[in-house]
């Protein structure tokens, strides 16, 4: 009988009256993230996010596929976000949850309808064929944020992703295998990172990325996403407690910010891991050792 | 596929002929079927809504994970689109648009609702859509609020929503035009947000947008968004007065 | 307690040097948590973590932390003590397991599991005519906590319980095939002796080898809490299931003893590192 516990009026009573203090649980200011640590995987396109306790996962394939008769010109991006009993037993497979919902809802407007990724490079032959990406989201570790940390795992994955390159001669496509010819990344026309923000005391308090007793606490949230040129791609605050509507445009203007830094904070991971490949590719061609 | 919008920029009159901060047709009705608990029918322009109102009944099994969960009643929404409903047929009676809608609907309404009167009970929402010509989040919002007044839930206000779209701008370095209650050709080519207000001071209950903007537009449009939503709550309030003056 | 320790992982025989030497042939070798018998003479471990002995009690057994890091403990991991004497197996109600320090793996998962004395925090999920539904553990089944099962309680008098509230009670029955049932009382007294309903403070998520460390008192090696209480007062109860509650009277200082023991559970420190702690958090309030 799986079920999302709710947190006990002890701490509940706990929380808010140390929000009221100025006080967080694990002591971060109220605009501040948890410390984001991202590491890649040795395949392309493979993203691990940890934003505090939550774990992230995100992994991107690639496949050959018709495009729809509809939109012949176009690939086929698609994004996968399903929680497994894995992050928390109040999980279960096949009965979706309203959290998840929203998670790949947001995902999906975020990411997919912002046109972060040009689908139109995914074309290979018009109307015949395309490359189908799919992008994986494994939620590992649930403690709150997780659509924040599911955004920034997606994004950083498709920047790392490296799609085989392809050679066309009238309707017959060659996919080109690794080796024989250097894979090349995806075109990424901007990098949305979503800002969630809930809010306590009716809109009084606001707290960037709440772990997951703050969003038991919360009145409500309202999830902003951003690129860092200061473009709102989605926001979506569905119901819950009214806020005012200066407190309202003011979450954009700190999301601003915030999606600064973390895009910043993401270029500089993948421009370290860009470099640590780099290296070894060199080495191994200067290498005069053999494979046994 | 830019929107022709040489129209706008010209006449500054919209496709249909309104000026920017210009509604449509607002028409509503309560009270319309007379087996549900309450019920509404809402005409924003050519979306048309039905919504009915069946409850408090006694929870089902199984619903609202029982325990000290059903200390408080809770609400039900289901949302279902009339074949004819848009110009394509629909094929496919769930999807997550759907489910998207339903449940916008079901966290913006619940904190309103006095549901802890209700105990162990359910609500049930039941909205048809009838047809669709753009901002259909907002018209199920307002439909549903009607629906709820008639059937006599106690609410704390209304939860009014009118949508709201950037238009191009015709220089880089400002945002467009906010416009008013976008019909769905406008739906398609502008960013739009929907937004929904409770009570007279304005304070916003949902926000929902889904299309991509220069965050200098949102603000324009948040506030042209709540001057309509003012607007709506007056038309809605009217007609939930006139109905009341039936009985007086 | 020996200082010397052996990870030893699933499975492993453990070779017989490494267990006590008996001193005395009548004293039979005692196995704790996470050791196996197989006869005849084969002893294998059914859990990973470090191999702790005592010879002067003549006793072995696994100490593992299996502090889940995330919020919420999942998957059961079932560890049946067992006492051998002359080669019979005899099935003996757990021991209380001291311990001089512990591996501390991340993100493995572990359940604690009901046995009969332990204290916990529990939480009241629902209240029926007999009893309050309260569970250990979440997503597992509730135990009972009746009416009747505090101190000073009559049929007229009753504790009212809202739902998720918090109670410090004993484990006094947990059957296989029933569920588990607990008390506020003692039953020999009728006194509370601390057990109860707690109110206000905070509850703070410690791994279960933390719990029953800082339940042994000295022998657990934690000396955080004793650190603090020389220079600020607070109360505590700490529930073998994985929960701490402190209230310190203000939020500040709540928080502060409730991280310092926090800290010291996931960081596993040692002694010198507690002490750290506790001026660090000393230094806060």
């Amino acid at each position: 009988m799986p079920r999302e516990t709710e947190i006990s009026v002890n701490e509940r009573a706990f929380i808010q009256q140390a929000l009221q203090e100025n006080l967080r649980l694990d002591g971060r200011a109220f605009d501040a993230f948890r410390p984001l640590e991202l590491t890649f995987g040795d395949e392309y396109g493979v993203a691990d996010v940890q934003l505090g306790k939550t774990r992230v996962i995100a992994r991107i394939s690639v496949d050959v596929a018709v495009p729809p008769p509809e939109r012949k010109f176009d690939g086929i991006f698609q994004i996968i976000a399903e929680f497994s009993p894995m992050a928390s037993p109040a999980f279960e497979v096949g009965r979706p949850s309203d959290a998840e919902m929203v998670l790949s809802r947001i995902l999906e407007k975020a990411i997919r309808r912002s046109n972060a990724l040009d689908t139109e490079s995914l074309c290979i032959i018009a109307g015949l064929k395309c490359f189908a990406l799919r992008a994986d989201v494994h939620i590992i570790d649930h403690d709150g944020g997780l659509v924040d940390a599911s955004c920034i795992a997606v994004m950083a994955a498709l920047q790392h992703f490296r799609r085989p390159d392809v050679v066309v001669e009238g309707e017959k496509a060659t996919i080109l295998s690794v080796r024989e010819r250097e894979p090349i990344p995806l075109s990424i026309l901007h990098q949305p990172l979503c800002v969630s923000f809930s809010y306590f005391e009716d809109g009084e308090i606001f707290l960037i990325d709440a772990n997951l007793s703050e969003e038991q606490v919360r009145n409500a949230e309202i999830i902003v996403t951003m690129n860092k040129h200061g473009e709102v791609c989605q926001i979506a605050k569905y119901g819950g407690a009214t806020v005012d509507p200066l407190a309202l445009l003011n979450c954009t203007n700190v999301a601003l910010q915030k999606v600064k830094e973390m895009s910043k904070i993401i270029q500089g991971k993948l421009e370290a891991d860009a470099k640590k490949r780099d290296a070894g590719g060199l080495m191994a061609e200067l290498s005069a050792e053999n494979e046994r | 596929m830019p929107l022709d919008t040489s129209t706008y920029s010209l006449a500054l009159l919209r496709l249909d002929g309104r000026r920017w901060n210009e509604l449509r047709r607002l028409h509503a009705q309560i009270s319309v079927q007379a087996a549900a608990s309450g019920s509404s029918y809402l005409e924003m322009g050519n979306t048309k809504i039905l919504c009915t109102v069946s409850g408090p009944s006694e929870a089902r099994r199984g619903a609202g994970g029982g325990g000290a969960g059903s200390s408080e009643g809770n609400l039900e929404v289901d949302v279902s689109f009339a074949g004819f409903s848009g110009v394509e047929r629909r094929k496919r009676r769930q999807d997550k648009r759907t489910t998207d809608l339903s449940h916008t609907l079901t966290s913006s309404l619940t904190p309103l609702l006095h549901l802890h009167l209700y105990p162990h009970s359910t609500i049930t929402l039941t909205l048809s859509i009838l047809s669709q010509d753009g901002s259909l989040l907002a018209a199920c919002i307002n439909s549903a609020t009607l629906a709820l007044i008639d059937a006599g839930v106690p609410m704390t206000d209304y939860l009014t929503a009118v949508t709201c779209a950037s238009s191009p701008s015709t220089s880089d370095e400002e945002a467009g035009d906010p416009l008013l209650d976008v019909n769905s050709a406008e739906e398609q080519e502008l960013p739009f947000l929907t937004l929904g207000t409770v009570g007279r001071e304005g304070r916003v209950g949902v926000c929902v947008m889904e299309s991509r903007v220069r965050g200098e537009g949102v603000e324009g449009m948040v506030a042209v968004g709540i001057e309509g939503c003012a607007r709506v709550r007056e038309i809605v309030d009217g007609v939930v007065r006139g109905y009341g003056k039936r009985f007086a | 307690m020996s200082d010397l320790m052996t990870v030893v992982l699933p499975g492993d025989d453990v070779p017989p040097d490494d267990l006590p030497k008996a001193q005395n042939k009548k004293k039979a070798l005692k196995l704790g948590p996470g050791l196996r018998h197989i006869p005849p003479e084969t002893i294998t471990t059914t859990i990973a973590g470090a191999l702790v002995t005592d010879a002067r009690k003549n006793a072995a057994w696994i100490e593992y932390n299996s502090g889940r890091v995330s919020a919420l403990p999942s998957a059961p991991i079932s560890v049946q003590p067992i006492v051998i004497l002359d080669h019979v197996c005899h099935s003996r109600p757990r021991q209380a397991v001291p311990s001089g320090g512990s591996i501390g793996t991340q993100l493995t998962l572990q359940q604690y599991l009901a046995s009969v004395g332990d204290l916990v925090i529990a939480t009241v999920l629902s209240s029926t005519s007999e009893h309050f539904n309260c569970y250990i553990t979440p997503h597992t089944h509730t135990a009972a906590l009746p009416h009747l099962a505090f101190e000073g309680a009559n049929r007229k008098n009753q504790k009212k319980l809202p739902p998720h509230s918090l109670v410090y009670a004993r484990i006094v029955n947990s059957g296989k095939d029933s569920i588990p049932e607990i008390t506020c009382v003692d039953a020999s007294t009728g006194k509370g002796e601390g057990l109860g309903p707690l109110n206000g403070g905070m509850v703070f998520k410690i791994s279960l080898s933390m719990a029953r460390r800082l339940l042994a008192g000295r022998k657990g090696g934690v000396s955080v809490l004793e650190g603090l209480s020389e220079k600020m007062g607070f109360e505590v109860a700490i529930g073998r299931n994985g929960m701490l509650w402190v209230d310190a009277g203000s939020v500040k200082a709540t928080l502060a003893v409730g991280r310092a023991v926090q800290e010291a559970d996931e960081q596993g420190l040692g002694e010198k590192g507690q002490k750290k702690a506790v001026d660090r958090a000393l230094k806060k309030i």
